[in-house]
């Protein structure tokens, strides 16, 4: 029986510090996300006309991007309300 | 004490016209005349280095004369070359349906700014990397001016970009460590957080390393020489090329009169071309006919000044 509640509180202690794990890293994923989408603007907007390096060395990049590429798109998805977003992160009701 | 890169490439640079392949086919033949192995290259889209040298040239060097070879860069080849080998790594590395959308951007890269400026560099690149070994010196016959300084100047500008974009990579890789650290669960554990196994933060640095090989070719290994006639139209845009060099901290060898006499008409060279050496060639009222009327070209000056900065 003891086993059984020391198991148990084992679980929530561990579900409470995954929670805070989540929690702290949260702004953080937001950065990275924010970075990597800049990244993949900077490689790729030459081709809607932002300021870029020459194409070819955003074409040696590419094959390597698909990550930041899909980011981008999603990024592109939350573009109409990025305030919303942020707030979102920092759980501002 | 530092060693001083030797200078054992010259690239001859001019208005369209003035006689760059005509320069460039007497001094490597003046060169390889006096016991040096040379390759003269063209890299002008419009060849006429074959004609000049009387030899039908192709994009592997062909003999000219003992001493002497000669090529003719096939930049469509190598635009070609390059855009199927990212199309390809493009496919290795992508789901299928993002391939299937990126594709068709391949098809309209070739016309893209830049694409051949890079393509001239990758042909540089290899004749540096496979050819030049088999040589003393390497001459390259340039496109006219606005191709060629947009070549020259691409390894200063990229670098820039690289700079800036490895600089934001690192950036990326460092959060993506602290954020594996903290919450090993993350989604972005699963992504690349080691400079060493990032494929970009890898690309970026093979793509600076490779730029800065050209870099010093251009800068340090390099004998660079504008061609220019008594003319008002070839000597601004001989002031041209001097200040885009100097912008890049690229300097200027030498000068080369061409066609002296041709014209009565007054000009002068500006002082901000003196500084580098001038060397003077008659105009040939009855022109260029075949490879030995190169040798009537007095080109003995030049090639002791490129001897000279080759120590």
């Amino acid at each position: 029986m003891m086993a059984g509640i020391m198991k148990k509180l084992r679980f929530v202690i561990d579900t409470i510090l995954q929670v805070n794990r989540e929690k702290a890293c949260g702004m953080l994923e937001f950065e990275l996300k924010e970075l990597e989408n800049i990244f993949s603007l900077l490689i790729i907007g030459g081709f809607v006309g932002m300021p870029s390096p020459p194409v070819p060395l955003a074409i040696e990049l590419l094959p390597y991007m698909e990550r930041e590429l899909t980011i981008m798109l999603a990024r592109s998805d939350l573009a109409q309300d990025p305030i919303g977003s942020l707030m979102g992160i920092l759980e501002v009701d | 004490m530092q060693a001083v890169a030797m200078k054992t490439n010259a690239f001859f640079l001019g208005k369209g016209g003035v006689g760059k392949t005509t320069m460039s086919a007497a001094f490597a033949l003046s060169l390889a005349r006096s016991g040096k192995r040379v390759l003269v290259a063209s890299l002008d889209p419009a060849h006429n280095l074959g004609d000049v040298l009387s030899t039908k040239l192709s994009d592997i060097p062909q003999p000219v004369e003992k001493n002497l070879d000669a090529l003719e860069i096939d930049l469509n080849k190598w635009v070609k070359r390059y855009l199927d080998e990212s199309r390809e790594e493009l496919a290795r590395t992508y789901s299928y349906n993002l391939t299937l959308n990126l594709n068709s951007f391949f098809d309209i890269m070739k016309y893209s700014p830049g694409t051949e400026e890079y393509a001239m560099l990758w042909a540089i690149e290899h004749i540096r990397c496979n050819l030049a070994g088999d040589y003393d010196v390497v001459v390259y016959d340039t496109p006219p001016t606005a191709l060629s300084l947009r070549f020259l100047a691409m390894p200063a500008i990229s670098n820039l970009w690289i700079a800036e974009l490895t600089k934001l990579r690192e950036k990326i890789l460092s959060k993506r460590s602290t954020i594996t650290r903290i919450n090993p669960a993350s989604v972005v554990a699963s992504s690349c957080v080691d400079k060493a196994d990032d494929k970009i933060y890898g690309k970026l640095g093979s793509i600076k390393r490779r730029l800065a090989d050209l870099s010093s070719l251009f800068c340090k290994e390099s004998y660079i020489a504008v061609v220019l006639n008594p003319d008002v139209l070839s000597v601004s845009e001989a002031m041209r090329i001097k200040d885009e060099l100097d912008r890049i901290d690229m300097p200027l060898s030498g000068i080369c009169l061409n066609k002296r006499g041709v014209s009565t008409t007054a000009w002068t060279l500006d002082r901000s071309l003196a500084g580098s050496p001038l060397f003077e060639f008659d105009f040939l009222p009855k022109g260029l006919h075949e490879r030995d009327d190169l040798g009537s070209i007095d080109t003995k000056n030049l090639v002791a000044d490129f001897l000279a900065a080759e120590r």
